[in-house]
């Protein structure tokens, strides 16, 4: 008879509370729900080979792979291949807005995505995980850093950001 | 001033509400904030947490390696890798173990083996002569305190009794249980490898084909010291924060073999036509040990000398630089290393006062 280990068990039943969350974080990087999933499947599976799902950083290191790996690909080769077809994949399930309109949220998640992967890792994942609705401690505790450094870090990364995507939009 | 009133204490909630300048540079950083989270909106994210979980729970297990792939770091942290390549020994030490007479291999002593990084990667060419499988996955687990790493691996994590200057006594325990690899020697697929140089296979000793070499590794269980608690990304090591030291303990690596003796299947693979240099140079370099532990030490990264420690031969890692250090050791039936950013007399020193 199968056995399941209390681990088996810790690991589900953290993956059930957080995988939404960890492809959301992806999302919010990529603009790509397909390859966000991809990217939470492989945080989920390199966190359940290494480490314990009872752990107490468990969902920080969840919430910081999820960012440095999409960010990772945002930045690779490949990604900059898929790029090229960002709107196709993006008009998947919008069908519903006007075309007109969609090309346009296209090209500014585009723009956006090329100014974040410009950015320094500890900016852009700052970014990306409190735009993905972690509260500031939970920032805190993905990044390592104290509660209290996350305003100032922040506020750095906005103005970091908007003079990229200011930089892309001059050329 | 924040945009998270979470993150505002009692005090500062009390001071806002009556401070009109605070609420107006609130209200400008909220809106910054929405900005920037407009300018960061993605599309509709609808996600099947059971499916996926299925996909994850059916992802295929990391495939075993008879060989030692050294970890890619920043230049900067090159030094590193002699400290990396003492603690990850005992893992190469797979490849090492090397049957005698009874066709079992018990290490009860250690010795040096200058090799190059290429020949232990090159390690992993044993693939194409056989099948390698585990029959019992390693699991190596970060442990949330030393009772679970005492549990996961049944073995006590040894104490050490200073640490050196300016390494952190911030400690994280990984344990790992028994794990087996078994190599299964396979007459197709040795006779595939010679036909892409165009030869044929040698001709096969009686029990070759189907011959099984296997190696019981831990359990293990290390104590990491330094700040490792920040969470990383196993997929980027550029982020990953390396320790300072590391004292690990392993039980020692057992071989067995079937069908024919490790020496003769050692032997036999060396006369493989497609055999590569590397890899033929990687066999013979690790001889003919008997009851004798290999350490593979990589030659671009450091030199290796006998020492005693514990009143048993050891092997010295690294110099007093403090760059990059250690010290692996076999004493009943245990194998124990100390490595890190220390200086070698330090490794040696934390070695010997060890309980």
């Amino acid at each position: 008879m199968a056995t399941v280990r209390p681990d088996d068990e810790a690991f589900e039943a953290l993956f059930t509370a957080e995988y939404a969350r960890v492809a959301g974080i992806a999302n919010r990087v990529l603009a790509d729900p397909h390859e966000a999933e991809d990217v939470a499947q492989e945080v989920f599976i390199d966190f359940h080979r290494l480490h314990s799902a009872s752990a107490q950083y468990a969902r920080a290191w969840l919430h910081r792979a999820a960012a440095h790996t999409a960010l990772n690909r945002l930045r690779g080769a490949r990604r900059r291949q898929r790029r090229e077809v960002l709107s196709q994949a993006a008009e998947e399930g919008t069908q519903s807005i006007d075309p007109q309109k969609q090309v346009e949220v296209n090209e500014d998640r585009r723009r956006v995505r090329e100014a974040l992967a410009r950015l320094a890792p500890k900016p852009a994942a700052v970014l990306v995980l409190r735009a993905s609705g972690l509260s500031y401690a939970e920032v805190a505790q993905a990044l390592g850093v104290g509660t209290g450094q996350v305003g100032t870090l922040l506020r750095r990364a906005e103005s970091a950001l908007r003079k990229e995507v200011t930089r892309g939009t001059s050329f | 001033m924040v945009d998270d009133p979470d993150a505002h204490s009692g005090a500062d909630t009390r001071h806002y509400e009556s401070c009109p300048e605070c609420q107006s540079r609130y209200k400008a950083v909220a809106g910054d904030a929405t900005h920037i989270t407009s300018l960061l909106s993605a599309p509709d994210l609808h996600v099947d947490v059971a499916s996926a979980f299925d996909r994850v729970r059916s992802a295929p297990a990391a495939q075993p390696r008879f060989g030692l792939r050294l970890p890619v770091l920043q230049p900067g942290r090159r030094p590193l890798m002699l400290a990396l390549a003492a603690t990850l020994a005992a893992v190469a030490l797979l490849a090492t173990a090397v049957a005698e007479g009874d066709n079992i291999f018990s290490p009860k002593t250690v010795t040096p083996v200058p090799v190059t990084v290429a020949d232990l990667e090159s390690l992993s060419q044993l693939s194409a002569y056989g099948d390698l499988t585990w029959t019992t996955r390693p699991n190596l687990q970060i442990a949330a305190n030393e009772a679970e790493a005492k549990s996961i691996s049944g073995l006590t994590p040894p104490k050490v009794a200073t640490l050196p200057t300016g390494v952190s006594s911030t400690v994280t325990y990984a344990a790992m249980p028994r794990a087996v690899a078994v190599f299964t020697f396979s007459k197709e697929k040795a006779a595939a490898a010679a036909a892409q140089t165009g030869k044929s296979l040698p001709a096969l000793p009686a029990g070759m084909d189907g011959a099984q070499l296997t190696v019981t590794i831990g359990p293990a269980v290390a104590e990491i010291y330094g700040n490792l608690n920040k969470p990383s990304s196993g997929s980027d090591l550029t982020q990953a924060s390396l320790p300072q030291l590391i004292i690990a303990t392993s039980s020692a690596p057992v071989a067995t073999s079937t069908q024919v003796s490790v020496k003769q299947l050692e032997d036999y693979i060396l006369t493989v036509p497609g055999i590569s240099p590397e890899l033929a140079a990687a066999i013979k370099a690790i001889g003919d040990p008997s009851t004798t532990l290999p350490v593979p030490v990589p030659i671009e990264f450091g030199t290796a000398t006998r020492v005693q420690v514990q009143g048993v031969d050891a092997v010295a890692l690294g110099d007093n630089t403090g760059v990059g250090a250690g010290v692996i050791w076999i004493k009943n039936g245990v194998v124990y290393g100390v490595v890190g950013t220390i200086k070698q007399s330090d490794a040696i020193d934390i070695a010997n006062h060890l309980t």
